[in-house]
């Protein structure tokens, strides 16, 4: 399967892949494991996922928050190339902006964007769910309107 | 070190010169996918061209009435002998064909439309490649029953195996020689003896994966039917052989000796009247020489092989997480297929294909992802059959190769584990 230059650089590079940590604990070589558990990680790190790895992708998000923004986002992807890349795409969008439980751009956009084949087109569901997930949680339990932006 | 000259050190007339744009082996990818064809040996380009160029090679073989064609049908005997000798067979064992997926389909369907008034059940394993299982699966639509054996561990089809599957109206069995995904060898030997046992079987053999890399002996092995290519053999795509053996003894009732098959496509008779059509000269006569030196190959040069692949896997393991398919024991020299845990089968081909020309375990072009079948059947879960990548080194491949490979693969692999949490 070909890909876009743009779909390859955002998979290839991938900064944003990762978990955000408690800020208040230095913690290097955490794992998903070792932290975020329940869902909030601190009161301004939130967590959404998507998926199943034995079906083939799952996406996770995290999201640190604060004054009704996204201050910055991590995920991790196993997952095709398309899904990796629009997951660091996704990533790399919210930091900074008003935290909304759409994605910045929709999933048929996004398709677009990044030639994604009809055919797989499902994934950008899963990462659409799991941005949904987090943001939703972060909207929730902050007391928020998860249908607005906070 | 390799007793075979590489390729800069062969006579390549200029014409002949990669250009120059091409010669810059490092930008392009290290080749480990000759299992899925190889490079043509610039001694059998030279030949082929030499018969494509010549006034007096171009005639059609089958016109033995002036001296263009007798050329060339001396050129394909010749191309024929080179086959059988390299092969354990006789030259009028070789019927040529366009390559191993033709010469499965004739075997196939020409033993069934011969044989259908005998039985109609057939055997072979879920490891076959496509050629040979969806001729099967397409017999199965038009009322025949098949069989698939399911290897055991490590990929091997036990004697007692075939045994219990066969039946009174069992006229064909069809096992490959080498897997074309694990490299597994297969002892055929125990399975023709069962086949003969049971009477009235003739044993087919996908010999593709074999030639140059171990022992193919059609006369000495007891199979009726052997399938050919040329490609894997370095010699040009387009060409292949099956060998029909003329030496069985066996016979059905009211058939004289030897296998019958019934002939897919008619027109001109040539082949005995098996595979008619303009024989392609210079595609037989690369697949002849290709064969040649293959048989030549020293022992020499496979451990050169198998050592570079030993080299890969000690590479390969170190990265961590790994499991390699297919007894290790068991395996042609220049295969290796190894499944990563913890990444996505597609990401990993994509990560490692700008610089590594291999093959995945899955077919994943859609949404539905197809986890390789062979690797299914031996055990392998659909997740690791799905990220596991098929490293077939050749003649051509150096140690240099190797180790870019296990650069490649040991800062993609963390990688993508550490993008999946993995």
């Amino acid at each position: 399967m070909s890909y876009s230059e743009l779909t390859r650089r955002y998979f290839e590079s991938a900064p944003h892949a990762g978990v955000l940590l408690r800020e208040d604990v230095s913690m290097p070589d955490a794992t998903a494991a070792d932290v975020c558990t329940p869902r909030v990680c601190t009161p301004l790190v939130f967590r959404g996922a998507a998926g199943n790895r034995d079906r083939g992708t799952w996406v996770q998000f995290d999201i640190r928050v604060a004054a009704r923004r996204c201050l910055d986002a991590r995920f991790l992807a196993f997952g095709c190339p398309h899904t990796i890349a629009v997951a660091e795409w996704v990533a790399e969008q919210a930091s900074g902006i008003a935290l909304c439980t759409h994605l910045p751009e929709p999933c048929t956009a996004l398709a677009l964007r990044f030639e994604v084949p009809t055919e797989k087109l499902g994934r950008l569901l899963i990462v659409e769910d799991a941005w949904h997930a987090a943001a939703t949680s972060a909207l929730t339990l902050s007391g928020g309107d998860p249908m607005s932006s906070i | 070190m390799s007793d075979l000259p590489v390729p800069s050190e062969l006579p390549v007339p200029s014409e002949l010169a990669v250009p120059s744009e091409l010669a810059a082996y490092h930008e392009l990818p290290v080749y480990l996918d000759n299992a899925a064809t190889t490079p043509v040996d610039p001694r059998v380009a030279v030949r082929m061209a030499q018969v494509l160029s010549s006034d007096a090679e171009f005639g059609n073989p089958a016109s033995s009435s002036h001296r263009y064609g007798s050329a060339a049908a001396a050129a394909i005997e010749t191309a024929r002998s080179q086959v059988a000798s390299a092969v354990g067979a006789d030259p009028d064992e070789v019927i040529w064909t366009s390559g191993a997926t033709e010469a499965n389909n004739l075997a196939i369907f020409g033993i069934a439309r011969y044989y259908r008034d005998h039985g109609r059940h057939i055997v072979t394993s879920r490891t076959e490649h496509k050629a040979v299982l969806d001729p099967c699966a397409e017999l199965e639509r038009r009322g025949w029953k098949v069989t698939y054996l399911v290897p055991e561990y490590g990929g091997i089809i036990g004697a007692a195996q075939l045994a219990a599957a066969l039946r009174p109206d069992t006229v064909l069995v069809s096992i490959m020689q080498v897997n074309n995904e694990t490299g597994v060898m297969q002892d055929i030997a125990p399975i023709a003896e069962v086949c003969a046992k049971q009477g009235n079987s003739w044993l087919h053999v996908d010999a593709a994966q074999a030639v140059g890399k171990c022992s193919v002996d059609f006369g000495g092995c007891g199979a009726h039917l052997m399938s050919l290519s040329a490609h894997k053999v370095y010699g040009p795509k387009g060409a292949g052989a099956l060998l029909v053996s003329k030496r069985g003894a066996r016979v059905h009732a009211g058939d004289r000796a030897g296998v019958h098959l019934t002939a897919l496509q008619f027109g001109g008779g040539q082949e005995g009247g098996l595979r008619s059509g303009t024989l392609a000269t210079h595609q037989i006569v690369g697949m002849g020489l290709a064969f040649q030196l293959a048989g030549e190959m020293s022992r020499a040069e496979l451990r050169r092989i198998a050592d570079l692949r030993d080299r890969l896997w000690r590479g390969v393991a170190a990265i961590g997480g790994v499991l390699r398919n297919g007894d290790a024991q068991r395996v042609v020299p220049n295969l290796l297929n190894v499944s990563f845990e913890g990444v996505e089968g597609e990401s990993l081909l994509a990560a490692v294909s700008p610089r590594i020309a291999v093959s995945t375990g899955s077919a994943c072009t859609s949404d539905t992802q197809e986890a390789s079948y062979v690797l299914r059947a031996l055990g392998r879960s659909e997740r690791l059959s799905e990220s596991s990548l098929r490293f077939s080194l050749g003649r051509f491949t150096v140690e240099r190769d190797i180790d870019a490979a296990v650069a490649v693969l040991s800062e993609a692999v963390p990688r993508l584990r550490r993008v999946a949490g993995a």
